[in-house]
Formats: C-alpha cells, structure tokens, sequence
C-alpha cells in the first residue's frame, strides 16, 4: 500500500532490466516529476543512469553507446515522438515503458517505425501519479471542474492516476462514492468501466475482505483547506509552496546562492522525515537542538588541531560533519523562512481566530474577532479574505449574520472586487446546499457526545484543534458506519466485514492536513491501511480551491496569477534579524501556552463537574 | 539513541516500549522489522555457544558505536518515538511486491518483423544495386554508355507517366527536368535528388559483402544477365536526353557519383551508420568499462576491510593488522585508480577543435559527479586502523573487560557453587582423591583446555556427540554468512533449514543430559546417606575449596605475568558459553540466582577437568595440599614449550588469519578431548608431541602476530613505533587530500584552508619524523 514505493519499484525494475553500461532516461513533463518525487539525483546515478532528458526536447545528441529507457505517458504527442525517435534513433537500445494502458494499434505504429530493431522492452508500468508521501499521492491537477462537473479533458486523465494507482498497488476494490456529488459518481463509473474493461489486468490474488476506493468531493469540506497549518509539510506547502518537493527560497531576503531551490525529501533526508508530522513549536526546539548538534561537532576553525588524535577525531568526523552541515543550514533556512512569515503575516492570530471559526460555536466571538482582524492592517488581504470565507461558511445561515458588513470591512481595505467575488463563490461551492454530510454542526447524538468528551479534554493546542471531516468519515468506515445512504457503493455487492486496505480520493485535490489526519489514523488504528490521494495538494496561493472558483465563474486564470504575483510582493518587503526569529519561536510557544490556559479553564472545569455529577449518578444507579 | 541502546553489560533500569528486541532490546518500531531482525540476528546465534558471546561483543560494540556516534540524532530520534503509538506507520508498512505490469513486447516484434523483412530486403537489394553500378570502370566510359548500364540494374519509371515531383510535388518541365534515381528507378526533380559518392558506394558494398559473405561480386562476372543487356541498351541513351543535351551534359558529370533519390539515400546512409557503429568502440565507453570494474572491486574489498577495521579496532585478535593495513592500500589504489579514470572521462574531447555536443559533456560530467559520490560515500567510510601501540592497548582494554565479565560470572557461579556446597561436597568422595581440587577450579580448567571430559564416562561420551553438533552449527552459521554476503538466497535457505534442524538436535541432547543429570544429582544424594562414613575428610574437603578458590585466582594473575592471557581470555569466550545455556532466555546477571533450576548448569560446572598442569600435580602428587606445588608446574612447564612457541610465531604469525583458526581450534580440542577422556594425564602427552594437542601451542596460535608477547615487543619496538607513525601520517595526508578536493569540488574555500593548512602541518610532522628515524 505504499505508493512511493510502488513508483520507486517501478523505476527500479526499469534500470535493472536494461543491464549494465551508461544509460540515459527519457521521460516527458509529467513522468519526470513522477520519477523525480520517488528518486533523488545521487540515488539514480549510483544506478549508471547519467542523463535526463525529455522526449520532446530537440537538442539530443546521438549518443550510441547509451541505453534509452524511456518512461513516458501514453499520450499522442508522446507516440508520435517515440515514432520519430525510433525512425532515427539515437541511442542504441530502447526499453520502453509506459506508465498506463497503450492500444494495440499505438504499438503496432511503434513497432512500424523501429526499421533499426534498437527496441528492447514494450511495457506498461503504472506509475501514472506522483506519489507524495507513503500514503499520499496527488495528480498534480488544477481546475478539474467546470460549474459542478467535469472538465471533459480531464476526467479521463484523473481515470487514468486512478486506476494506476489500484494496478500498482495492485488492488481491484470496490468502489464507494459520494452521493451529494455527481462528479464523484462519474469518476467512480468511469474507473469502474476500466476496471471491466481490462479485466485481465486486474486480475489479483484475492484477499480476504476486498479493498475499497471512497471517491469524495472537495466541496463537501471546503473548510480545511482555508485553515493554516502548524505542522512542518503543511506549513512548508502553504507558505514557501512545495513543488515536487521542491521549494524556491529565492524570493527569501538575503538568501544563499546554494538554497535557492531546496529539496525536502522523507526519502533521503532524516530531519525532514522524523519532522513532517511535528507542529511548529516542536520543530523549533528540534532545530535548535540539531544546531547545538552542529556546533558541538564542528570543528573551530581557530582551533590548531595539534597532536595526531586530533587530527585523526577530525578526519572522523568530518564526512558527518559535512554530511550534517548541509541538513542543518537547509532547514535552518527554511524554518527561519517560515517563522518570518508567520510574525509578518500575524499567522498566530489569523489562526487562531480560524480555529476557533472551525471548531466553536460562538457567533459574537467570531464576528468581533473576525473584525478586529480585518481592521489589523498587517494581516494579508489573502488571510482576511480567507477568515471572511471562512465566516461565511460557517455561519451562512445564522439569524444574526454580519458577513455583509464583513464584505464592506474588505471594501474598506482596498480589497479587490474580484477578491470579494471570491467569497460568494465560496459559498456556492462549499456552501450548506451542496454539502452532502454536515461539516460543522453534529446533529446525531453520538456526534454530539463525541464533541462534549472532546471538550472534557481540553484542547491540546489552540492552532490544531481542527480535525477535518475526513477523520470522521474514514472513522466511520473503518468501524464500519457509514451510511450507505449518503455514500453509497458502485454497483450490487456491498463490503459485509470492516474494510483493511483503504484509498481515499478527493476531487478537488487533498490538503496535507488531511494527510496528517490519515497518517495518524494508519498509526492508531492496527490492521487498517489507507491511502490518501488528491487531484492536486492545496494551498491557498497556487494551486486548487482558488483556481476551482476562478473557473467556476468564468473568471480567466490570469487573474489567478495576478492575485499570485501580488501576494509574492507582499513576500517580498518585509526583513527580519535572525534574533527577532527565535524570539518569534519562543514568543509563539509563551502564546499557546497562554491561550490553552485562558481559553480552556473555565470550560474544563464546568465539564468536570457535569462528569462527576453523571458519574455519581451511574453508580447510584447501579447500587440500586 | 543513546537511551536507546543501553550496553548491555550495566543493566540500566530504564522502561523500554514498543517493538523491542528481546535480545538486543533494539526498537524496532514495527512488527514486520522486529521478525525481519529477529530472523537476520539472532536466529543462529542464541543456541550456539560460541555465538552468544560473539554477539554480546557485537553487542557492546554496537552500543559503544551507537553511544559515539550517533549522539547527534538522539533528541530527534527520542521525539520520534514518542509519538509512536499503536498501528502502523506507513512508513514501515511491509514490503510490497512490484505492481502490475503489462508486456507488449511480443505484439511488438510480430508488427516489427514483418516491417522488418520488407526493410531488410528493400535495402539489401539497393546494395546490391549498387555494386552493379559501381563494378565498372566509370571514368573511363563513355555517358551514354554508363547511362545503359545504369538502367539495365533497374528499370526506369516511365517519363510520362510521372507529371509531377512525387516528393515536392513541382511540375516537370523544361527547366524542372526529371532525373531518375538508379537505385530504385522512380523519377524525382533536381531539388529532390542526391548523390552517392563512389567512395561510400565502395565502402557500403564491401562490408555488406563481407557482411553477408556474398561469394565473388555477382557485379562482374557472376551475373551474364547484368552485364549482358549493356551493349544492347546503349543506343538508347541518345534518344532519352536528346532534347536537352548540352545542359545535360554539363550538369550530368556522374563520373564519381551515383545519383538517387532521398528515400535510397537516406536508407543507405542509416545502414552505414549501423555497420559503422557495430564494431566502433568510442573512448567514452572504454574507460567507463574500466571505471566500473574499479567499483566493483571496491564494493567487494571494502566491506570486507571495513569489518577488518571495526574488528580490530575494537581490540579483537580475529585478523591480522598488517593484512588490515595491506587491504586498506588495495582499496586506496583503486580510489585512485577511480579519481583518475572519472578525470579523464570528465576532459574527454575538450581539447579537440571541435568541441562535443553539449549533452555528451553533461555526460562526461555526470560520470564524473557520480564517482566523486562514489567516491565521497566509500572513502569517507573507511575508518582507519589503530597502530601497533594502540592496538595493543585495545586488546589489553578488552581483555580487561572479558576479565572482569568473567570475573563476574565466575562469583556467580561461585555463589551458585556454594549454595550447592552440600551436594558438591559428595561428588569428590566419590572419585580419586586428587579430583577434589579440580571441581573447585572447575571454571578455570576450561578455558585452559576447552571442556574436557569429566570423570564419569556417559558424560564424557555425550560430551563428544555434543561437540562435532556445535561444530557443525559453526561451520554452517559462517557458510551461512558466506551466502549472505554473495546474496545467494537460495543457498541461505537451505544452510538455515540444516541450522535449524541441527540446532534442534542439539536442544534435544541438551535437554537428555538434563534429566540424566537430575537423575545422578539424585542417585548421589542417596549416595550421601551410605557415606556418612567419610564425613570428617569431606569436611576438610569443604574447606579446601575456599581455600583453592583464592589460589585460584592468584594463580591465574602468575599466569598473566607470562604473557599467556591472550590467550586466555579468549579461552574464557568458551567458559561463559559453557555455563550459561540459560543465556539464551536470560542476562547474565540474572542467571546466579537460579541455581535450583538449572541442571545443566550444574554439569557444566562439575564437569571441566584441569589443565594439564594441575592434573598431572594433582594425580602424581595425590596429596591433599596441592598449593605449593601448584603454582610451580605452571611457572616451570610452559617455559618449555613457550619459548619455542614464540620463536615460531615470529616467522610465521604475519600471514596468519584468525578466520582459519576457528575450525583448527575445533579440531584441537576435540583430540584433546579424546585423548585426554583415556588418559587422565594430558600434560605428558602433550608435551610428547607438542605438534597438535598442546593447549599452550594452541594459545599461541591466537594470537596474531603483534600479539600479547612482551618479550618480542621489546626487541624492536622503537623502530616499529616509528614506522607506525609514518603509517598512520601517510594514511591521514591521503584522507585529507580528498576532503580537499571534495571541499574543492564544491566550493567550499573556507574548508579548503582548513583542510589544507592541516595538509601541511601533517606533512611537516612526516619529515620531523623521518628526520629522528635517520
């Protein structure tokens, strides 16, 4: 169930099948941030794979004592470039894979043209989706939506990542979809027909309990994706962007030339991998704990390394000392990166108050909040934009509404009409009308005693207490209680046992909130595996909700980017000293600590005398 | 990490969860990993006697690496797990089986052979073609003439037939003439058409000659039909370009041409570049070919160095330092050989005028970037060996430990012993008289020589089928590691079923001779009641044990001062082994105090017989005051043997391995054991024929060359001390040399400096030292 390693597996059956000797990877644009994602540089060259490079690109050398292992998609375009490629090749032997199912008459066209018999290998591999983390997989695709369905060009290519998804892992699941969203139930038939389709293909050692694909709509939770993050991923993705893991510092004031572009990778960078689930606070002390590291094996650069076991300890320790200097100066980096955003966009109060939107039910509190915030000149027009999103979902049909002197609050800003626009688009997508489960009122009983005992415990941290629906949902799947009513099965049969082997796909594109929701579920629940997939990975600024409502308006992208740009200005202004830094670090963990305090006294203390007064009950009760 | 791998040794009393190793205690985070572990480590090693030992010292070596090295990641480490809990992290989800797959490699040779033939045959009759026209003089031959011949090869499209440029689709005309290819006959424009050289033409006919074997020319002579027509065809010419003659012939000079059409030419050219590349080699090719092999041989030698090292820096005798040393210079050369190699390939054609495509010198550099990682990853592991000086102390620091460890055991077995003092008391009574030291030295005799027999018989036989059984696990379990480290599954499975099997096999004898034991244990209590006769000596007897005891230990401090414990604590590997089947399950610590339920313990304390020393004063003597002379047989006796012990090691030593040793060992001491289960005097006849059966002998055999003998160590040891030095100069400028040029490589100055004033520095202190040598 791991789809990095079910992509890595594939590439490395790739190179090893073509034997030893130079070789060289041809891949397109989406294959090479697939291979890219599961693959470091070193790894692949310890591999003898030497060169990259793309299908489409013209400037190729002939290069006959290279091997070409070429990993492509199996679209026209690229048919059409094998064919002209291997009418003249330029390699010496051709191992070629494609990463989903290829017609015949494609490959007798490619036979036709291989005149020099230079072709080795025709074979599928279905590596068709980038896989993220272990249990998350994105298909990196924006505006699959036109009004509240499909985008005719795209519903066949998320088909595609989809079932070669299921190939790769090699599941043939039954399919569950949700009900309130027509897009889900089309993707769901149309995986359904590949499935019959290529019947032979998925034919796999049957287990035990059969494993289940949920199709969900990002619109039944528009919610979580406008909430901060404080875990490390998250926050790397939403505030610095990760691109195939891959970030661009270059806008950082004062960066290093060497950190320009920084790769995050759990696969090969110990830091990143023990630190992506962890809020920021912790990976604060993390940090700083990594520099005394640092510093302790350092060598000192006055220090005269006098006798022979000095000079030995240092020649020891030096490729640790090398090895870890590149680990901590990146991460330094980017978290110092982070924090400086965070104090200059207000993040802590922005979030704060988000929080406290999504998870209590409070109306005055929120509309004085919401406000206050709104008149803070340093929160960002996207952050105010966002909490007054937020306030209209949640309290869209509350009796004492205030959102429309909230929209002539951001008037008043200077906040664009289109920005605005935005808000009501928001409604429309998220909105109670389209919601198929309720997102933040619990109606049924055991939802509201869940939310009670939640609040008898008290909040662990301010920042975090939002749990997306995805949790519940995927709770009540795995004990086997989801209404078959709202998320009904594709077809007769119906799953009887609990599910095992679980993949979730979200239209609309998956946050990494949620991957964390799904990795803590993977942790807890023994037995259970799910994987999380989306067809892109929100965050605000690039990519998803916001390119969703632009196309639902009929807006033109290119306002899209205009609102991108002016948001990476605003990135751009501010500067922060190094020692302003930390003491954002350690002012923000006096704040949690505060709020926790302030926040949750009163509350936990009247729910501990409820509690009392019930248990005293119980067990008079029982004595009678 | 630290917290996570307490030693295993000072029993720390910390709380552990989650998926802890029950032997190691190493966390494991998952099911799946800690069965995986637990197969790969421990699986051979708990039963066998040998094993246990080597694997606490592994052990403790792992923990001190741990402790050392690894402090840097404690912090992150301990967070990590602490936010463990339940399920599984999808991280540490169980290895999957590749996807899906799809071949659609027949379908696509049935399309491609057909097109093939077709190809195949379209281009071999265009060569063919063109040795027809090629096999006649051309320069010497009138137009008109060659004209006919051109056209008797192959028959010309008719002129009206084509109106138009089939390629450009121009109209012909006046101006726009048609041409007709030779090789194929189809008629195109001027724009469209080409020309074989003649060279090519001879080049592309000869090796496709030689390709095909084709016998004779069928050009010349072979083929009437060709060469027949040609005279007649001849007055046609006139008629075909009579209308435009003069331009014709200015333009039409084919003398050292061929012309044709594009499609022709284009086919031809690409089966020269295929011939061409056949058998063309470039440069590029040839030294990466070599490169790789260099790598191979690293990744081959250098593990097997770097086991060397972590050995014998951790001050064990298993290998040899000089052969350490020599596999260390083997492995840099091939570095060297690598960085040179990489350099070449990465200046590859850039002297050349025309400078390569862009993409070949990324590949050029590619290369060259991956055997720098090559080259960065290896190197910078390989750790470098301690000196002579060092090395002594090393061994000197663990046999320390061993000592004290034995120590240990020894008063645990000591508090064990005297719990049982009743029943012990019994057992002297029964045998010989000069048995009663013995027992008492019980721990100690073993380590001298292996376990020997005890007095009764049925012991001893088993003791003998218990012996070739642990054997044999040895010898499997290091087959077993042969195969692992060739990656031969298949052979690893089948070694881990006969280990299993004979493991079995000898839990079984273990437990057999449990019970038989109980059963003696019993009959001997019984024995007690009818002996009550002999009480007063039995309580002289007791005493005599404590007293021996302290001896015991005195004595073992003499023997030290000669320069055997190297031996010796290698001896004492055995004894722990020995007593402590219970090791398997249980600490050392904890194993004392349960004496009561441990037969076998009991009969592996019982049952060593003495070294050679003391039974040969014990039974001669058979007095019940062996102190005095106890001590002096060992002083006097080994004098003999040692001497020539030493002279022999100091030829042969250097090219001794331990490795070898192992099965040697074995074998000793099963002879000894059959010998000496006959005789109760081993002493004599092993000094008789000191060849094999001498444990003295065999102790020096353990020690490797620049071992534990004080006495030769003084002789040279200044000049080998200097020598060392340099050694260690030279190795330490060569490492940091590459960290220069890695630091070079990536631009690093400030490094660079550092390193390189290091550089110097070093080198100054070499010629100091040469200075003092001469």
């Amino acid at each position: 169930m791991n789809v990095t390693l079910a992509v890595k597996q594939y590439i490395s059956k790739m190179i090893e099948s073509s034997g030893p000797g130079m070789k060289v990877l041809l891949m397109d644009k989406e294959t090479t941030s697939i291979v890219s994602m599961v693959y470091t540089q070193s790894e692949i060259l310890q591999k003898e794979v030497y060169l990259f490079e793309r299908i489409d690109s013209q400037n190729r050398d002939n290069m006959k004592h290279l091997k070409a292992i070429c990993f492509l998609r199996p679209t026209k375009e690229n048919v059409e470039n094998l064919i002209q490629e291997l009418r003249r090749p330029k390699y010496s032997v051709y191992f070629i894979y494609f990463s989903n199912v290829i017609s015949k008459s494609e490959v007798k066209a490619l036979a036709e043209a291989d005149e020099q018999e230079v072709v080795a290998e025709v074979q599928e591999f279905y590596g068709d989706f980038i896989a993220v983390n272990p249990h998350l997989f994105s298909l990196n695709l924006q505006g699959v939506a036109r009004g509240r369905s499909w985008e005719p060009t795209v519903l066949p290519r998320v088909t595609q990542g989809l079932t070669s998804v299921l190939l790769s892992l090699k599941k043939c699941p039954m399919i569950r979809y949700q009900l309130s969203s027509d897009m889900a139930k089309r993707l769901a038939e149309s995986v359904k027909q590949i499935i019959t389709k290529e019947y032979e293909l998925f034919d796999f050692r049957k287990t035990e309990v059969p494993p289940l694909l949920l199709i969900l709509d990002r619109s039944d939770d528009a919610i979580t994706p406008l909430l901060n993050q404080w875990t490390y991923q998250a926050m790397v993705h939403e505030l610095l962007c990760l691109n195939n893991n891959r970030i661009d510092l270059s806008r950082v004031p004062g960066i290093n030339k060497d950190l320009k572009e920084v790769v995050l990778s759990a696969e090969n960078d110990e830091f990143y991998a023990n630190n992506l689930y962890l809020n920021f606070g912790e990976i604060g002390t993390n940090i700083k704990n990594l520099m005394e590291d640092f510093q302790k094996k350092r060598p000192k650069g006055q220090q005269k390394l006098e006798s022979i076991t000095d000079m030995k300890a240092f020649v020891d320790n030096y490729p640790q000392f090398k090895k870890m200097s590149g680990t901590v100066s990146k991460h330094v980096t980017v978290v110092g990166e982070l924090s400086r955003l965070v104090s200059e966009r207000q993040l802590m109060e922005v979030s704060e108050v988000e929080q406290e939107l999504a998870c209590q039910n409070d109306h005055s509190n929120a509309q004085q909040n919401v406000r206050r915030l709104l008149q803070n000149p340093r929160v960002s027009e996207l952050d105010a934009v966002r909490l007054v999103m937020l306030y209209a979902l949640r309290y869209e049909r509350h009796s004492s509404s205030i959102l429309s002197s909230l929209m002539e609050e951001l008037n008043r800003r200077g906040v664009s009409e289109k920005y605005r626009k935005i808000v009501q688009a928001m409604i429309d997508y998220g909105g109670k009308r389209v919601r198929g489960s309720d997102l933040i009122t619990p109606t049924d009983a055991v939802a509201i005693t869940k939310q009670f005992f939640k609040g008898l415990k008290g909040v662990e941290n301010v920042y975090t207490q939002h749990q997306p629906l995805l949790h519940d949902t995927l709770d009540q799947l795995i004990k086997g209680r989801l209404k078959d009513s709202q998320f009904p099965y594709l077809g007769p049969s119906s799953l009887r046992d609990r599910p095992q082997d679980i993949i979730v796909f979200i239209i609309g594109g998956a946050t990494y909130e949620e991957a964390l929701t799904v990795y803590n579920l993977n942790r807890t629940m023994p037995g259970v595996r799910i994987v999380l997939g989306g067809t892109t990975i929100h965050n605000t600024k690039r990519s998803g909700i916001f390119t969703l409502y632009f196309i639902q308006n009929g807006m033109r992208s290119d306002s899209h980017s205009s609102l991108e740009w002016c948001y990476m200005k605003s990135n751009q202004c501010a500067c922060m000293s190094p020692s302003s830094q930390s003491s954002t670090l350690k002012r923000r963990r006096e704040y949690s600590v505060e709020a926790k305090i302030c926040f949750h006294l009163p509350l936990f203390s009247l729910f501990l005398s409820i509690t009392c007064m019930l248990i005293i009950t119980f067990v008079y009760l029982h004595y009678l | 990490m630290a917290s996570g791998y307490p030693p295993p040794f000072e029993g720390s009393a910390e709380v552990k969860e989650g998926f802890l190793c029950p032997l190691c205690l190493k966390d494991l985070q998952s099911f799946y990993q800690l069965q995986d572990h637990y197969e790969e480590e421990h699986s051979g090693d708990n039963r066998h006697v040998g094993g246990q030992i080597k694997s606490l010292v592994q052990k403790a070596i792992k923990a001190k690496d741990k402790l050392l090295k690894r402090d840097g990641d404690e912090r992150t480490e301990t967070s990590y797990e602490s936010f463990y809990y339940g399920g599984v992290d999808p991280y540490m989800w169980e290895p999957q089986e590749l996807g899906a797959t799809r071949s659609h490699l027949d379908l696509f040779k049935k399309h491609r052979a057909a097109r093939i033939d077709h190809y195949v045959i379209e281009v071999n009759k265009r060569i063919i073609r063109l040795e027809k026209l090629t096999s006649f003089d051309r320069t010497n031959m009138d137009a008109g003439k060659i004209r006919a011949l051109e056209k008797s090869v192959v028959p010309w499209v008719s002129d009206q037939d084509v109106p138009f440029c089939p390629d450009c689709g121009g109209k012909f005309n006046i101006r726009n003439r048609r041409h007709h290819c030779r090789l194929c006959g189809s008629i195109m424009c001027r724009k469209c058409m080409e020309f074989v050289p003649l060279p090519l033409a001879y080049k592309l006919t000869s090796s496709t000659r030689e390709a095909l074997c084709v016998p004779g020319s069928p050009g010349k002579g072979g083929s009437p039909g060709a060469g027949g027509p040609v005279v007649q065809q001849l007055p046609r010419r006139g008629s075909i370009s009579s209308l435009s003659s003069v331009s014709s012939v200015l333009e039409e000079k084919d003398e050292d041409r061929i012309r044709c059409c594009s499609h022709c030419m284009d086919a031809l050219l690409r089966h020269q570049h295929k011939l061409e590349e056949k058998d063309h080699v470039p440069d590029i090719v040839k030294l990466y070919e070599r490169l790789r092999m260099c790598m191979e041989k690293v990744d081959e030698r250098a593990p097997e160095y770097i086991r060397m090292a972590e050995s014998l820096n951790a001050g064990e005798t298993t290998y040899n330092l000089e052969t350490a040393g020599g596999l260390r210079l083997e492995v840099q050369k091939y570095y060297e050989h690598i960085d040179a190699l990489s350099k070449k390939i990465l200046t590859l054609g850039l002297k050349d005028e025309v400078q390569p495509h862009p993409k070949t010198l990324q590949l050029q550099r590619m290369v060259r970037y991956s055997a720098t990682l090559f080259v960065q990853e290896k190197l910078l592991g390989l750790m470098s060996l301690p000196t002579k000086e060092k090395y002594e102390e090393l061994k000197e620091k663990r046999r320390e430990e061993q000592e004290k460890r034995i120590q240990q055991e020894r008063q645990a077995a000591l508090e064990a012993q005297k719990r049982r003092s009743e029943m012990e008391k019994n057992r002297p009574i029964l045998s010989a008289n000069g048995d009663a030291p013995r027992l008492a030295q019980g721990p100690r005799m073993t380590k001298a020589g292996g376990w020997l027999p005890s007095s009764d018989a049925v012991h001893s036989r088993s003791r003998e089928l218990d012996d070739p059984l642990l054997q044999q696990i040895n010898n499997i379990e290091s087959f077993l590691r042969q195969a692992r480290a060739a990656n031969r599954t298949d052979e690893i499975a089948m070694l881990e079923e006969n280990l299993r099997q004979l493991q079995d096999e000898f839990d079984a004898q273990q437990t057999s001779r449990a019970i038989e034991l109980s059963q003696r244990l019993a009959e001997e209590e019984s024995l007690q009641q009818s002996q009550l006769q002999y009480l007063e000596q039995r309580e002289l007897e007791s005493k005599l044990h404590t007293r021996e005891r302290s001896l015991d230990f005195g004595e073992e401090k003499n023997v030290e001062e000669h320069g055997v414990t190297g031996s010796n604590s290698r001896e004492d590997l055995n004894v722990s082994p020995v007593l402590s089947p219970l090791l398997k399950t249980q600490s050392i610590k904890s194993f004392p105090r349960l004496p009561g339920n441990s037969p076998p313990l009991q009969r592996d304390e019982r049952t060593p017989t003495p070294p050679a020393g003391e039974t040969l004063n014990s039974s001669t003597s058979a007095s019940l005051n062996p102190f005095d002379e106890d001590a002096t047989p060992i002083e006097e006796d080994p004098t003999n043997p040692f001497s020539e012990e030493i002279q022999k090691e100091h030829g042969q030593a250097s090219s001794r391995k331990n490795k070898e040793y192992n099965p040697f060992e074995d074998k000793e001491d099963q002879e000894r054991e059959g010998k000496e289960s006959g005789p109760r005097n081993p002493f004599e006849d092993d000094v008789d024929n000191d060849d094999k059966g001498n444990p003295f002998k065999e102790t020096s055999n353990q020690t490797p060359a620049a071992s534990t003998n004080p006495f030769d160590e003084d002789d040279d040891g200044p000049a080998v001390d200097d020598i060392i030095e340099e050694e260690l100069l030279l190795q330490q400028i060569d490492n940091i040399r590459a960290y220069i040029f890695d630091a070079k490589l990536s631009g690093r100055t400030d490094e660079v400096e550092l390193l390189s004033q290091n550089l110097r520095e070093l080198q100054s202190t070499l010629q100091e030292q040469k200075r003092k040598t001469h």
